[in-house]
Protein backbone atom coordinates (compact mmCIF):
# COMPACT_ATOMS: atom_id res chain seq x y z
CA UNK A 1 0.00 0.00 0.00
CA UNK A 2 1.80 3.27 -1.05
CA UNK A 3 1.32 6.38 1.26
CA UNK A 4 1.10 9.66 -0.84
CA UNK A 5 2.61 12.42 1.29
CA UNK A 6 1.78 15.70 0.03
CA UNK A 7 5.43 17.85 0.56
CA UNK A 8 5.95 20.95 0.98
CA UNK A 9 8.51 23.48 -1.13
CA UNK A 10 11.22 23.11 1.07
CA UNK A 11 11.04 19.10 1.04
CA UNK A 12 10.54 18.85 -2.59
CA UNK A 13 14.05 20.68 -3.01
CA UNK A 14 15.59 18.09 -0.51
CA UNK A 15 13.52 15.18 -2.91
CA UNK A 16 15.39 16.21 -5.62
CA UNK A 17 18.56 16.73 -4.49
CA UNK A 18 18.47 13.04 -2.78
CA UNK A 19 17.34 11.92 -6.03
CA UNK A 20 19.71 14.01 -7.98
CA UNK A 21 23.00 12.58 -5.56
CA UNK A 22 22.96 8.65 -6.73
CA UNK A 23 22.26 9.80 -9.96
CA UNK A 24 25.96 12.22 -10.06
CA UNK A 25 27.43 8.85 -8.09
CA UNK A 26 26.35 6.91 -11.12
CA UNK A 27 27.37 9.25 -13.62
CA UNK A 28 30.89 9.34 -12.38
CA UNK A 29 31.75 6.01 -11.24
CA UNK A 30 33.15 4.84 -14.39
CA UNK A 31 35.56 7.99 -14.07
CA UNK A 32 37.05 7.05 -11.13
CA UNK A 33 36.75 2.76 -11.23
CA UNK A 34 36.01 2.28 -15.01
CA UNK A 35 39.65 1.88 -15.22
CA UNK A 36 39.90 3.92 -18.45
CA UNK A 37 40.71 7.86 -16.93
CA UNK A 38 42.36 7.05 -13.80
CA UNK A 39 46.27 7.89 -13.39
CA UNK A 40 47.99 6.59 -10.14
CA UNK A 41 51.41 8.77 -9.48
CA UNK A 42 53.46 8.01 -6.83
CA UNK A 43 56.27 10.47 -5.84
CA UNK A 44 58.84 7.95 -4.57
CA UNK A 45 60.70 8.51 -0.89
CA UNK A 46 58.91 11.11 1.68
CA UNK A 47 58.75 11.90 5.14
CA UNK A 48 62.13 9.98 6.79
CA UNK A 49 63.04 8.62 3.99
CA UNK A 50 64.60 11.89 1.83
CA UNK A 51 66.21 9.35 -1.19
CA UNK A 52 69.38 10.81 -2.84
CA UNK A 53 70.49 14.43 -2.45
CA UNK A 54 70.65 15.84 -5.52
CA UNK A 55 72.94 18.61 -6.76
CA UNK A 56 76.00 17.64 -5.23
CA UNK A 57 78.01 16.28 -7.77
CA UNK A 58 79.31 12.63 -7.62
CA UNK A 59 82.86 11.54 -7.17
CA UNK A 60 84.84 11.26 -9.68
CA UNK A 61 83.47 14.33 -11.40
CA UNK A 62 85.69 17.02 -12.35
CA UNK A 63 87.18 18.73 -9.16
CA UNK A 64 86.62 22.62 -10.46
CA UNK A 65 82.78 22.17 -10.34
CA UNK A 66 81.51 24.47 -7.81
CA UNK A 67 79.40 23.04 -5.19
CA UNK A 68 75.78 23.16 -5.62
CA UNK A 69 73.26 23.35 -2.69
CA UNK A 70 71.74 19.99 -2.55
CA UNK A 71 67.74 18.94 -2.48
CA UNK A 72 66.55 15.55 -1.89
CA UNK A 73 64.94 13.32 -3.86
CA UNK A 74 61.73 12.98 -1.85
CA UNK A 75 61.05 17.13 -2.62
CA UNK A 76 61.76 16.57 -6.71
CA UNK A 77 59.52 13.73 -6.76
CA UNK A 78 56.78 15.47 -5.04
CA UNK A 79 57.13 18.29 -7.26
CA UNK A 80 57.03 16.07 -10.92
CA UNK A 81 54.28 14.80 -9.11
CA UNK A 82 52.17 17.54 -8.13
CA UNK A 83 53.10 18.94 -11.34
CA UNK A 84 51.86 16.30 -13.57
CA UNK A 85 48.84 15.59 -11.74
CA UNK A 86 47.30 18.97 -12.64
CA UNK A 87 48.46 18.91 -16.08
CA UNK A 88 46.46 15.30 -16.44
CA UNK A 89 43.80 16.78 -14.45
CA UNK A 90 43.16 19.24 -17.12
CA UNK A 91 43.43 17.16 -19.52
CA UNK A 92 40.20 14.97 -18.28
CA UNK A 93 42.16 12.12 -16.32
CA UNK A 94 40.99 11.39 -12.73
CA UNK A 95 44.28 11.52 -10.66
CA UNK A 96 45.06 9.47 -8.11
CA UNK A 97 48.48 10.59 -5.74
CA UNK A 98 50.27 8.35 -3.03
CA UNK A 99 51.39 11.51 -1.46
CA UNK A 100 50.56 15.35 -1.45
CA UNK A 101 52.92 15.68 1.23
CA UNK A 102 56.26 14.52 3.45
CA UNK A 103 55.20 11.37 4.37
CA UNK A 104 56.23 7.97 5.48
CA UNK A 105 55.09 5.62 2.95
CA UNK A 106 56.06 2.19 2.46
CA UNK A 107 56.18 0.25 -0.72
CA UNK A 108 52.98 -1.95 0.14
CA UNK A 109 51.34 1.19 0.84
CA UNK A 110 51.42 2.87 -1.76
CA UNK A 111 50.61 -1.10 -3.92
CA UNK A 112 47.82 -0.84 -1.80
CA UNK A 113 46.36 2.82 -3.09
CA UNK A 114 47.57 1.96 -7.12
CA UNK A 115 45.71 -1.51 -6.74
CA UNK A 116 42.46 0.25 -5.32
CA UNK A 117 42.24 2.51 -7.88
CA UNK A 118 42.16 -0.07 -11.07
CA UNK A 119 43.75 2.22 -12.88
CA UNK A 120 45.36 2.45 -16.74
CA UNK A 121 48.46 3.64 -15.91
CA UNK A 122 50.86 3.70 -12.60
CA UNK A 123 53.64 5.94 -12.59
CA UNK A 124 56.56 5.71 -9.65
CA UNK A 125 58.16 8.75 -9.98
CA UNK A 126 61.89 9.23 -9.29
CA UNK A 127 65.30 11.27 -9.08
CA UNK A 128 68.75 10.51 -9.21
CA UNK A 129 72.01 12.68 -9.66
CA UNK A 130 73.60 9.71 -12.16
CA UNK A 131 73.45 8.77 -15.68
CA UNK A 132 71.97 11.13 -18.00
CA UNK A 133 67.99 11.87 -19.37
CA UNK A 134 65.13 10.75 -18.62
CA UNK A 135 65.50 6.36 -17.55
CA UNK A 136 62.09 4.49 -17.71
CA UNK A 137 61.89 1.02 -15.64
CA UNK A 138 59.60 -1.92 -16.24
CA UNK A 139 59.22 -4.31 -13.76
CA UNK A 140 61.94 -7.10 -14.25
CA UNK A 141 59.15 -10.35 -13.55
CA UNK A 142 58.65 -12.66 -16.38
CA UNK A 143 54.84 -12.04 -18.19
CA UNK A 144 52.48 -13.70 -16.58
CA UNK A 145 49.14 -14.56 -18.25
CA UNK A 146 46.57 -14.04 -15.38
CA UNK A 147 43.52 -15.22 -17.29
CA UNK A 148 44.67 -18.95 -16.86
CA UNK A 149 46.42 -17.77 -12.86
CA UNK A 150 42.87 -17.84 -11.63
CA UNK A 151 41.13 -14.45 -9.61
CA UNK A 152 44.05 -14.21 -7.25
CA UNK A 153 47.50 -12.72 -7.65
CA UNK A 154 50.39 -13.28 -5.85
CA UNK A 155 51.06 -9.74 -3.84
CA UNK A 156 55.06 -9.67 -4.31
CA UNK A 157 54.37 -10.60 -8.30
CA UNK A 158 50.96 -9.18 -8.76
CA UNK A 159 52.86 -7.18 -11.43
CA UNK A 160 54.10 -10.09 -13.69
CA UNK A 161 50.22 -10.23 -15.07
CA UNK A 162 51.16 -6.71 -16.24
CA UNK A 163 54.18 -7.00 -17.57
CA UNK A 164 53.41 -7.01 -21.13
CA UNK A 165 51.24 -3.89 -21.49
CA UNK A 166 54.19 -2.19 -18.96
CA UNK A 167 56.52 -2.36 -21.83
CA UNK A 168 53.87 -1.14 -24.22
CA UNK A 169 53.63 1.69 -21.58
CA UNK A 170 57.31 2.36 -21.68
CA UNK A 171 57.77 2.26 -25.29
CA UNK A 172 54.88 5.21 -25.67
CA UNK A 173 56.68 7.36 -23.64
CA UNK A 174 59.79 6.46 -25.19
CA UNK A 175 57.98 8.20 -28.89
CA UNK A 176 56.85 10.89 -26.58
CA UNK A 177 60.29 11.76 -25.13
CA UNK A 178 61.39 12.00 -28.91
CA UNK A 179 57.81 13.65 -30.46
CA UNK A 180 58.58 16.11 -27.66
CA UNK A 181 61.93 17.11 -28.69
CA UNK A 182 61.16 17.10 -32.51
CA UNK A 183 57.80 18.72 -31.77
CA UNK A 184 59.73 21.81 -30.11
CA UNK A 185 58.84 21.67 -26.90
CA UNK A 186 61.89 24.07 -25.95
CA UNK A 187 62.18 26.17 -23.35
CA UNK A 188 62.72 30.10 -23.24
CA UNK A 189 65.52 32.10 -22.12
CA UNK A 190 69.16 31.81 -21.49
CA UNK A 191 69.32 28.24 -22.12
CA UNK A 192 67.07 27.80 -24.75
CA UNK A 193 68.94 26.51 -27.41
CA UNK A 194 69.94 23.51 -24.40
CA UNK A 195 66.98 22.98 -23.63
CA UNK A 196 65.57 22.45 -27.45
CA UNK A 197 68.18 19.17 -27.48
CA UNK A 198 67.12 16.32 -26.90
CA UNK A 199 66.28 14.21 -24.04
CA UNK A 200 67.87 10.74 -23.67
CA UNK A 201 65.58 8.42 -22.63
CA UNK A 202 66.66 5.10 -21.45
CA UNK A 203 64.59 1.41 -20.81
CA UNK A 204 65.36 -0.81 -18.74
CA UNK A 205 64.20 -3.77 -16.38
CA UNK A 206 64.87 -3.82 -13.14
CA UNK A 207 62.87 -5.32 -9.62
CA UNK A 208 61.53 -2.55 -7.59
CA UNK A 209 59.52 -3.80 -4.66
CA UNK A 210 56.78 -1.25 -4.38
CA UNK A 211 56.01 -2.07 -8.69
CA UNK A 212 56.44 -5.29 -8.53
CA UNK A 213 52.89 -5.46 -6.05
CA UNK A 214 50.88 -3.08 -8.67
CA UNK A 215 48.49 -4.76 -10.42
CA UNK A 216 48.04 -1.93 -13.57
CA UNK A 217 50.34 -1.14 -16.37
CA UNK A 218 53.79 0.47 -14.12
CA UNK A 219 57.09 2.18 -14.91
CA UNK A 220 59.22 4.23 -12.41
CA UNK A 221 60.36 6.86 -14.41
CA UNK A 222 63.51 8.51 -13.24
CA UNK A 223 64.67 11.93 -13.69
CA UNK A 224 68.24 12.49 -14.51
CA UNK A 225 70.53 15.67 -15.33
CA UNK A 226 71.02 15.99 -19.22
CA UNK A 227 74.89 15.77 -19.23
CA UNK A 228 77.04 16.89 -22.25
CA UNK A 229 79.76 14.56 -24.09
CA UNK A 230 82.02 15.54 -21.47
CA UNK A 231 79.61 14.29 -18.46
CA UNK A 232 79.21 17.67 -17.05
CA UNK A 233 75.76 18.52 -16.07
CA UNK A 234 74.11 20.83 -18.42
CA UNK A 235 70.32 20.80 -16.97
CA UNK A 236 69.69 20.18 -13.60
CA UNK A 237 66.82 17.76 -12.24
CA UNK A 238 65.85 20.67 -10.22
CA UNK A 239 65.64 22.95 -13.83
CA UNK A 240 62.08 24.02 -13.61
CA UNK A 241 61.93 24.05 -17.63
CA UNK A 242 63.42 20.69 -17.68
CA UNK A 243 61.16 19.52 -15.35
CA UNK A 244 58.02 21.15 -17.38
CA UNK A 245 59.43 19.30 -20.45
CA UNK A 246 59.24 16.05 -18.82
CA UNK A 247 55.76 16.03 -17.09
CA UNK A 248 54.53 17.66 -20.48
CA UNK A 249 55.88 14.64 -22.25
CA UNK A 250 54.48 12.13 -19.73
CA UNK A 251 50.95 13.97 -20.41
CA UNK A 252 51.11 13.55 -23.70
CA UNK A 253 52.30 9.65 -23.53
CA UNK A 254 49.19 9.02 -21.11
CA UNK A 255 47.08 10.35 -23.78
CA UNK A 256 48.28 8.56 -26.03
CA UNK A 257 47.91 5.99 -23.96
CA UNK A 258 44.12 6.02 -23.01
CA UNK A 259 43.60 6.54 -27.08
CA UNK A 260 45.30 2.95 -27.52
CA UNK A 261 42.86 1.97 -24.09
CA UNK A 262 39.82 3.33 -25.86
CA UNK A 263 40.92 1.95 -28.99
CA UNK A 264 41.17 -1.30 -27.93
CA UNK A 265 38.14 -1.33 -25.98
CA UNK A 266 35.78 -0.81 -28.50
CA UNK A 267 37.32 -3.19 -30.82
CA UNK A 268 37.35 -5.81 -27.41
CA UNK A 269 34.59 -4.66 -25.81
CA UNK A 270 35.07 -7.02 -22.89
CA UNK A 271 38.47 -6.51 -22.47
CA UNK A 272 39.94 -4.69 -19.65
CA UNK A 273 42.76 -2.68 -18.58
CA UNK A 274 45.31 -0.91 -21.24
CA UNK A 275 46.03 -1.98 -24.45
CA UNK A 276 46.50 -5.69 -24.94
CA UNK A 277 50.13 -6.73 -26.40
CA UNK B 1 140.21 -30.92 64.90
CA UNK B 2 137.27 -29.85 62.47
CA UNK B 3 134.22 -29.66 64.87
CA UNK B 4 131.03 -31.85 63.78
CA UNK B 5 128.58 -28.84 62.66
CA UNK B 6 130.71 -27.47 60.80
CA UNK B 7 130.65 -31.03 58.31
CA UNK B 8 127.31 -31.00 58.72
CA UNK B 9 127.23 -27.30 57.62
CA UNK B 10 129.90 -27.78 54.61
CA UNK B 11 128.03 -31.09 53.31
CA UNK B 12 124.90 -29.25 53.02
CA UNK B 13 126.27 -26.39 51.52
CA UNK B 14 127.73 -28.72 48.76
CA UNK B 15 124.55 -29.90 48.19
CA UNK B 16 122.58 -27.27 47.41
CA UNK B 17 125.36 -26.18 45.10
CA UNK B 18 125.07 -29.20 43.36
CA UNK B 19 121.40 -29.07 43.50
CA UNK B 20 121.19 -25.75 42.32
CA UNK B 21 123.73 -26.35 39.05
CA UNK B 22 121.36 -29.08 37.72
CA UNK B 23 118.49 -26.77 38.01
CA UNK B 24 120.38 -24.02 36.17
CA UNK B 25 121.37 -26.85 33.56
CA UNK B 26 118.03 -28.18 32.80
CA UNK B 27 116.37 -24.21 33.00
CA UNK B 28 118.69 -23.55 30.13
CA UNK B 29 117.28 -26.51 28.16
CA UNK B 30 114.64 -25.69 28.70
CA UNK B 31 115.29 -21.86 27.22
CA UNK B 32 117.16 -23.41 24.03
CA UNK B 33 114.03 -25.80 23.15
CA UNK B 34 111.94 -22.54 23.39
CA UNK B 35 114.14 -20.48 21.29
CA UNK B 36 114.46 -23.39 18.40
CA UNK B 37 110.19 -23.72 18.78
CA UNK B 38 109.81 -19.62 17.78
CA UNK B 39 112.44 -20.38 14.89
CA UNK B 40 110.14 -23.24 13.60
CA UNK B 41 107.43 -20.60 13.64
CA UNK B 42 109.22 -18.09 12.22
CA UNK B 43 108.85 -17.44 7.90
CA UNK B 44 111.85 -18.85 6.32
CA UNK B 45 111.14 -18.24 2.60
CA UNK B 46 109.29 -15.45 1.16
CA UNK B 47 105.07 -16.33 0.43
CA UNK B 48 104.58 -17.24 -3.08
CA UNK B 49 102.54 -14.63 -4.73
CA UNK B 50 99.86 -15.91 -7.32
CA UNK B 51 100.55 -15.44 -10.92
CA UNK B 52 98.31 -12.98 -12.63
CA UNK B 53 95.57 -14.14 -14.81
CA UNK B 54 92.98 -12.91 -17.50
CA UNK B 55 89.90 -12.11 -16.01
CA UNK B 56 86.67 -10.51 -17.23
CA UNK B 57 85.33 -7.57 -15.35
CA UNK B 58 81.83 -6.17 -16.66
CA UNK B 59 82.07 -2.49 -15.96
CA UNK B 60 78.84 -0.33 -15.71
CA UNK B 61 78.35 2.73 -17.47
CA UNK B 62 76.16 5.77 -16.73
CA UNK B 63 75.85 7.71 -19.74
CA UNK B 64 74.15 4.50 -21.88
CA UNK B 65 72.83 2.07 -18.85
CA UNK B 66 74.74 -0.83 -20.42
CA UNK B 67 77.87 -3.19 -19.28
CA UNK B 68 80.93 -3.50 -21.01
CA UNK B 69 83.36 -6.11 -21.12
CA UNK B 70 86.74 -5.23 -19.64
CA UNK B 71 89.39 -7.57 -20.30
CA UNK B 72 91.97 -7.19 -17.55
CA UNK B 73 95.18 -9.13 -15.83
CA UNK B 74 95.39 -9.61 -12.22
CA UNK B 75 97.21 -12.43 -9.39
CA UNK B 76 94.24 -14.30 -8.30
CA UNK B 77 94.16 -16.87 -5.72
CA UNK B 78 93.18 -20.34 -5.97
CA UNK B 79 90.25 -20.49 -3.00
CA UNK B 80 87.12 -19.75 -5.65
CA UNK B 81 85.45 -17.51 -2.62
CA UNK B 82 88.92 -15.14 -2.25
CA UNK B 83 88.84 -14.86 -6.06
CA UNK B 84 85.50 -13.91 -6.42
CA UNK B 85 85.99 -11.21 -3.68
CA UNK B 86 89.15 -10.19 -5.54
CA UNK B 87 87.54 -9.68 -8.74
CA UNK B 88 85.05 -7.55 -7.41
CA UNK B 89 87.39 -5.40 -5.16
CA UNK B 90 89.08 -4.43 -9.12
CA UNK B 91 85.71 -3.72 -10.35
CA UNK B 92 85.29 -1.43 -7.47
CA UNK B 93 89.09 0.19 -7.66
CA UNK B 94 87.61 1.01 -11.38
CA UNK B 95 84.26 2.52 -10.52
CA UNK B 96 86.72 4.38 -7.71
CA UNK B 97 89.35 6.16 -9.65
CA UNK B 98 89.12 9.38 -11.49
CA UNK B 99 86.68 9.85 -14.71
CA UNK B 100 85.21 6.63 -13.77
CA UNK B 101 82.06 6.43 -15.88
CA UNK B 102 79.88 4.73 -13.29
CA UNK B 103 81.55 6.71 -10.46
CA UNK B 104 81.29 4.86 -6.75
CA UNK B 105 83.02 6.18 -3.86
CA UNK B 106 86.19 4.80 -3.19
CA UNK B 107 86.06 2.56 0.57
CA UNK B 108 88.73 0.51 2.25
CA UNK B 109 87.31 -3.14 1.83
CA UNK B 110 84.30 -2.55 -0.10
CA UNK B 111 83.67 -6.71 -0.26
CA UNK B 112 83.95 -7.84 3.20
CA UNK B 113 83.13 -11.88 2.01
CA UNK B 114 82.24 -13.71 -0.58
CA UNK B 115 80.88 -16.84 0.44
CA UNK B 116 80.30 -20.01 -2.57
CA UNK B 117 77.31 -22.46 -1.55
CA UNK B 118 76.48 -25.79 -3.58
CA UNK B 119 72.80 -25.19 -4.30
CA UNK B 120 71.20 -28.55 -5.89
CA UNK B 121 69.04 -28.35 -8.82
CA UNK B 122 65.08 -27.57 -7.85
CA UNK B 123 66.19 -26.81 -4.68
CA UNK B 124 65.28 -23.06 -4.61
CA UNK B 125 62.57 -21.13 -6.94
CA UNK B 126 63.02 -17.41 -8.56
CA UNK B 127 60.49 -15.20 -8.41
CA UNK B 128 58.44 -15.99 -11.36
CA UNK B 129 58.12 -19.58 -9.58
CA UNK B 130 60.09 -21.60 -11.48
CA UNK B 131 62.44 -23.83 -10.56
CA UNK B 132 66.15 -22.67 -10.54
CA UNK B 133 69.46 -24.97 -12.20
CA UNK B 134 71.52 -26.59 -10.49
CA UNK B 135 74.92 -24.40 -9.24
CA UNK B 136 76.58 -22.24 -6.86
CA UNK B 137 74.81 -19.25 -4.84
CA UNK B 138 77.37 -16.67 -4.68
CA UNK B 139 76.89 -14.24 -1.04
CA UNK B 140 78.19 -11.19 -1.66
CA UNK B 141 79.06 -9.25 2.15
CA UNK B 142 79.38 -5.77 1.15
CA UNK B 143 80.61 -3.25 3.72
CA UNK B 144 78.31 -0.86 5.31
CA UNK B 145 80.48 1.80 4.27
CA UNK B 146 80.33 1.37 0.46
CA UNK B 147 76.55 0.85 0.77
CA UNK B 148 76.12 4.01 2.39
CA UNK B 149 78.50 6.00 0.09
CA UNK B 150 76.87 4.26 -3.45
CA UNK B 151 75.02 7.03 -5.12
CA UNK B 152 71.19 6.90 -5.03
CA UNK B 153 69.22 5.68 -7.62
CA UNK B 154 67.08 2.75 -10.07
CA UNK B 155 69.45 3.03 -12.82
CA UNK B 156 72.97 4.22 -10.91
CA UNK B 157 72.17 0.50 -8.03
CA UNK B 158 70.95 -1.30 -10.95
CA UNK B 159 74.01 -0.90 -12.63
CA UNK B 160 75.96 -1.68 -9.61
CA UNK B 161 74.11 -4.97 -9.14
CA UNK B 162 74.21 -6.41 -12.52
CA UNK B 163 77.82 -5.68 -12.60
CA UNK B 164 78.73 -7.58 -9.72
CA UNK B 165 76.51 -10.35 -10.85
CA UNK B 166 77.62 -10.44 -14.46
CA UNK B 167 81.69 -10.20 -13.48
CA UNK B 168 81.01 -13.50 -11.09
CA UNK B 169 79.44 -15.69 -13.74
CA UNK B 170 81.72 -14.20 -16.03
CA UNK B 171 84.52 -15.31 -14.10
CA UNK B 172 83.63 -18.53 -12.23
CA UNK B 173 80.34 -19.63 -14.67
CA UNK B 174 79.45 -22.23 -11.81
CA UNK B 175 77.77 -19.22 -10.10
CA UNK B 176 74.11 -19.34 -10.80
CA UNK B 177 72.99 -17.11 -8.23
CA UNK B 178 73.64 -14.36 -5.86
CA UNK B 179 72.53 -13.05 -3.00
CA UNK B 180 73.81 -9.87 -1.03
CA UNK B 181 74.35 -9.06 2.57
CA UNK B 182 75.48 -5.88 4.11
CA UNK B 183 78.00 -5.45 7.13
CA UNK B 184 76.72 -9.64 7.55
CA UNK B 185 73.08 -8.96 7.42
CA UNK B 186 69.69 -8.20 5.00
CA UNK B 187 69.50 -4.76 4.12
CA UNK B 188 66.72 -3.50 1.92
CA UNK B 189 67.82 -1.31 -0.74
CA UNK B 190 71.92 -0.69 -1.66
CA UNK B 191 70.78 3.03 -1.31
CA UNK B 192 67.28 3.59 -1.40
CA UNK B 193 66.16 1.40 -4.60
CA UNK B 194 67.77 -1.49 -5.81
CA UNK B 195 66.49 -4.67 -4.02
CA UNK B 196 68.70 -6.14 -2.42
CA UNK B 197 66.25 -8.77 -0.22
CA UNK B 198 65.98 -11.31 -3.80
CA UNK B 199 68.39 -13.89 -5.32
CA UNK B 200 69.49 -12.23 -8.42
CA UNK B 201 69.65 -15.00 -11.14
CA UNK B 202 73.23 -14.71 -13.02
CA UNK B 203 70.90 -16.23 -15.95
CA UNK B 204 68.53 -12.99 -16.05
CA UNK B 205 71.59 -10.22 -15.89
CA UNK B 206 70.97 -9.07 -19.34
CA UNK B 207 74.45 -9.62 -21.43
CA UNK B 208 76.32 -6.37 -23.28
CA UNK B 209 74.65 -3.88 -24.49
CA UNK B 210 75.41 -1.97 -27.57
CA UNK B 211 73.88 1.05 -27.85
CA UNK B 212 70.08 1.63 -29.54
CA UNK B 213 69.59 -1.95 -30.56
CA UNK B 214 68.04 -3.76 -28.18
CA UNK B 215 64.04 -3.25 -28.15
CA UNK B 216 62.15 -2.01 -25.20
CA UNK B 217 62.07 -4.47 -22.16
CA UNK B 218 65.23 -6.55 -23.37
CA UNK B 219 67.81 -5.28 -22.24
CA UNK B 220 68.99 -1.17 -21.12
CA UNK B 221 70.08 0.67 -23.93
CA UNK B 222 70.29 4.36 -24.67
CA UNK B 223 67.34 6.07 -26.91
CA UNK B 224 68.21 9.06 -28.54
CA UNK B 225 65.82 10.97 -30.64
Amino acid sequence: MAVIVKPRTGSWRLLVALLLVPASIWAQAPLAHGTRSVVVLDAAHGGDDSGGQLGRGLPGSSAGESPVATVAEKSVTLTLSVRLRSLLAARGFAVVTTRESNVNLDADARAQVANHALALACLSLHATESGTGVHVFVSSLAPKDTRSGGRFLAWKTAQAGYVTQSLKLASVLNSAFEQSVAGGSAGSGSNAGVEAAAIPVSLGRTSLPGVDSMACPAVSVEVAPVRGADRQVVTDVTDTQYQTRIVEALAAALMEWRTEADTEAASHPKSSGGPQP
Amino acid sequence: MIPRYQKIVFIGLLVVSIVMAVVLVRLRERAHDQLLKGEDLAPTSAPAVAPAEAATLLVANDMDGTLVEVKTSLPLPKDAGARARALLEKLFEIYAAAGAMHPVAGVARPVQQVFLLTVPEGAATNKNGSSTAAGMLAVVNLSGEFADGHPAGIAAESLTVESICATLHANLPQIAQVRFLVNGEVRKTLAGHADLTRTYLTSEIPSTAVTGTQPAGEARGVVQP
